[in-house]
């Protein structure tokens, strides 16, 4: 095995820009994270959820390809609305532990349910036009035009958001219902209309990022759901919870390490490496890159 | 009958397994590591077991003083993290072992047969129990008898002061330090112990199964670890063992009609007791008979 | 017996405890009185190590605990009450105080057999302790199904159990009528009498003035007054404190 230079910069490169993925769905941990302090395990799952619901209706409709990057979002966010209502809604604040089970009982039935329809096997994923046959060089790099249209939206996804929390009603309420809950009820801040508005943002996202996942490799598969589902949670811990240009700059990072090690080490171990990260995270930095103190269960 | 020890063998496991995360629970960690603890316990006994021909009894022992090696390992780190970021922090430990089995080759030739753990093709021929002549009855009754030595032993650690204190410190750590309870030793032990469980599991199912791959250790059987006792409640040992016999005896074994729609059940069982019943199934009105298990001095 | 020499503690540059000294003596009944976020807790939690002090040291009978886990500051012989009660809600009372209930030390039976042993000896000294805070009858009840009065009981009778020489009260009437008020007047003057030493953080001054022999005043986490309970009544800096003017 032999490598030099350009290929261990080429893979960065490759690693980062699939990273936009991770950081996608760590936004997503995040978001959710810090509107209610809780998370919420089968986020993840309803995106990759989504991106199945745009690829079914496209083909029983025959509708032309670029519309599962349509409907996928859409459909995921709605998912995420039902995992709001069956894991979130009705378990007390403070029962952190429920929700967490509840949201992980539905990341496991939404898992099942793909399982079921497809028979289990993995279906083809339409390329994302003419955004996949783009590849641009610089000097003897290369960039995948796919993967450099994800990471613009990502960075513009963050930038949205943090438009959002910070200069909007909108936001001031969701920063006011996360900092004091009890306070922004009596205040009159509708405090499940802005949970609902904080898991269809995300769901969105995870929508559009569980689209992209698939479309890269030109498959989907429900055996994304669990490596997306750890690596967006690690991007989301490794950023600082609850801080979402944390996520954002880990989720990259994640992506950089992976395909890093993929070259030196090889598929087979190459997600050993990205776990050690998070534990060389929670030794040295257990706050994160951005994150706050947390002292909550 | 061989169906029926198949099923007996199945949930002796998961017993044992729910039985580590109760351990925890207790102590107010939400650990998705006992698979890992589980899955070194597996290969290690196996290991013992099959390269170096030792006695089954030792190498279970060895093979969970190992794993319990590596829990209090994990205890550390995890003293300083709580609640979520446990779960995701455990979640990556029991992934890092999955994924260190799934890269192990340790071939031996024995009698001209390659043995030992061969990376992504598993862990084959762990025959201890056929080659010394066990039936699988005496392997059943086995592993029964420890599932019930744990289960007593959990059960009586409620009546010493031990138990107490791993509960106090679940409820109220800043109470229970203030309490002079030293939590490092607490949640420490807890984890460990934890460990030692999930190592013996692991090993009788490595046995048991003779086959075991990095498959058989994947993040949905750490949920089931966790789901047992917190389905089942974590009043007493009973509720884990009702769970287990509630979801592998009944939901998995005895729907068999439904086919796959049974592994929908799952995720739809953990929503809907979560929703209606967050303390555990053993609060259902229904199950008052488990007021007969109830400690006369509670 | 307790001395706090010059401690401080910032929180994210406010100083909730800035340059505090003051010290309790063997037997004496302290009150640590002053106006809400005048760093009362705080100064309980510094004592009891929830959280380090930044700066200066604690002592208890000579032994500098300021830099002792909170777990070790209770062997060296402080215990706490806490100002929202943080019962084990789902042990029985008896488990409460079993939980906190440290051995004799001339008793040396071990480890093994104080953690893994038979409950039966040590549940006569817990039906003492209950006993004396008035809670014998509720021996084998859940603590989260005690009303009001008995959770703050209880607490007080867990701060006991583990054999302490300075207890800590904070805030210990908050929510009682007066009735009550009195009850808990008496249990601190009782133990006074068990010789132990009692620091009472406490808004209540019905009850401070009654009980206590000497009082220290914060605000804004200094020290502004320190005397007897007549002297703090008549103290103008005091009164300004209180109404707002300082």
């Amino acid at each position: 095995m032999s490598f030099g230079l350009i290929d261990i910069l080429q893979s960065l490169i490759d690693g980062i820009l699939f990273g936009s993925i991770y950081a996608l769905i760590g936004l997503g941990f995040t978001l959710i994270f810090g509107a209610m302090e809780k998370l919420n395990m089968a986020y993840a799952a309803s995106s990759i959820g989504g991106a199945y619901v745009g690829l079914g209706l496209a083909t029983l409709f025959s509708l032309p390809l670029f519309l599962v990057f349509l409907i996928g979002p859409i459909a995921a966010g709605l998912i995420s609305i039902l995992v709001y209502l069956v894991s979130f809604r009705l378990i007390p604040s403070t029962n952190h532990l429920g929700s967490l089970m509840a949201s992980i009982g539905a990341l496991f039935f939404i898992d099942e349910v793909i399982i079921h329809e497809t028979q289990g096997s993995p279906l083809t994923f339409p390329e994302l036009g003419i955004f996949a046959e783009a590849y641009f060089m610089l000097g003897d790099l290369g960039f995948r035009g796919d993967l450099i249209f994800i990471m613009i939206f990502g960075l513009i996804s963050m930038g949205v958001i943090i438009y959002l929390l910070y200069y909007t009603r909108l936001g001031l309420a969701t920063r006011a219902v996360s900092q004091q809950n009890v306070a922004a009820r009596l205040c009159g801040i509708p405090i499940h209309t802005i949970n609902i508005s904080t898991f269809v943002l995300a769901g969105i996202l995870g929508g559009f990022a569980g689209c992209m996942a698939a479309a890269s490799v030109g498959v989907i598969s429900p055996l994304l759901t669990i490596p997306i589902t750890i690596k967006g949670l690690i991007a989301a811990v490794i950023g600082g919870l609850g801080s979402i240009r944390g996520a954002i700059i880990a989720g990259l990072m994640i992506g950089g390490v992976e395909n890093f090690f993929l070259l030196v080490r090889g598929v087979n171990e190459r997600d050993i490496y990205v776990f050690l990260l998070l534990f060389v995270f929670l030794v040295l930095r257990p706050n994160g890159l951005f994150g706050n103190e947390i002292n909550r269960d | 009958m061989e169906y029926y020890f198949g099923i007996l063998q199945n949930i002796g496991f998961h017993t044992l397994l729910g039985l580590s995360a109760y351990l925890l629970l207790l102590t107010g960690q939400l650990s998705m590591a006992q698979v890992g603890f589980f899955a070194i316990g597996a290969y290690a006994s196996g290991i013992l077991t099959v390269i170096y021909g030792i006695n089954i009894f030792l190498a279970l022992g060895v093979g969970a003083i190992i794993a319990s090696f590596f829990a209090f390992l994990v205890g550390f780190p995890a003293l300083r993290i709580k609640g979520l970021m446990l779960v995701i922090a455990t979640i990556a430990f029991s992934e890092i072992v999955r994924l260190y089995f799934f890269n192990l080759r340790w071939l031996v030739e024995k009698d001209g047969v390659e043995v030992g753990p061969d990376g992504a093709q598993g862990f084959r021929e762990i025959r201890y129990f056929a080659a010394n002549g066990w039936e699988p009855s005496h392997i059943v009754s086995f592993i029964w008898i420890v599932v019930i030595l744990v289960l007593f032993a959990l059960w009586w650690l409620d009546r010493v002061k031990a138990g107490s204190v791993l509960r106090a410190v679940g409820e109220d750590e800043l109470a229970a330090q203030s309490s002079g309870i030293n939590l490092t030793v607490v949640k420490v032990s807890a984890m460990t112990g934890g460990g030692f469980i999930a190592g013996i599991a692991g090993g009788l199912y490595a046995h048991s199964t003779t086959y075991v791959d990095h498959n058989s250790f994947t993040i949905l059987l750490a949920t089931f670890a966790v789901a047992y006792p917190i389905l089942g409640g974590l009043k007493n040992v009973f509720g884990t063992l009702f769970a287990v016999i509630f979801i592998q005896g009944i939901l998995i074994e005895g729907l068999r009609f439904l086919g796959d729609y049974r592994n929908l059940l799952f995720g739809l069982l953990i929503i809907l007791v979560m929703n209606f019943y967050p303390k555990g199934l053993i609060n259902i009105p229904i199950f008052n008979w488990s007021k007969l298990f109830k400690r006369r001095d509670l | 017996m307790l001395k706090i020499k010059n401690i401080g503690k910032n929180f994210g540059g406010v100083k909730a405890v800035d340059d505090l000294s003051f010290n309790v003596d063997k037997g004496e009944i302290v009150g640590l009185i002053g106006p809400n976020g005048s760093g009362k807790s705080t100064t309980i939690n510094l004592i009891c190590g929830v959280f380090p002090v930044d700066f200066g040291n604690i002592s208890v009978n000579e032994q500098n605990i300021s830099s002792l886990p909170t777990h070790e500051r209770v062997a060296s012989g402080i215990s706490r009450t806490f100002q929202n009660i943080r019962l084990f809600k789902d042990l029985s009372v008896w488990q409460n105080i079993w939980v906190a209930l440290q051995q004799d030390s001339d008793q040396s039976s071990g480890w093994m057999r104080e953690w893994f042993g038979n409950s039966k000896l040590q549940k006569e000294k817990i039906k003492e302790i209950l006993v004396f805070s008035g809670l014998g009858d509720r021996f084998d009840d859940l603590a989260g199904n005690l009303s009001f009065g008995e959770q703050r009981r209880l607490e007080l009778a867990r701060a006991i159990a583990s054999k302490p020489k300075l207890i800590l009260l904070d805030e210990p009437a908050a929510g009682m009528n007066s009735d009550e008020v009195a009850d808990l007047r008496q249990r601190i003057l009782d133990l006074k009498k068990l010789g132990l030493t009692v620091l009472l953080v406490e808004h209540v001054m019905e009850l401070v003035m009654n009980v206590v022999d000497r009082i220290v005043v914060l605000n804004f986490g200094k020290k502004i007054a320190e005397g007897s309970p007549e002297n703090i009544q008549n103290n103008k800096d005091v009164q300004k404190a209180y109404l707002g003017g300082a």
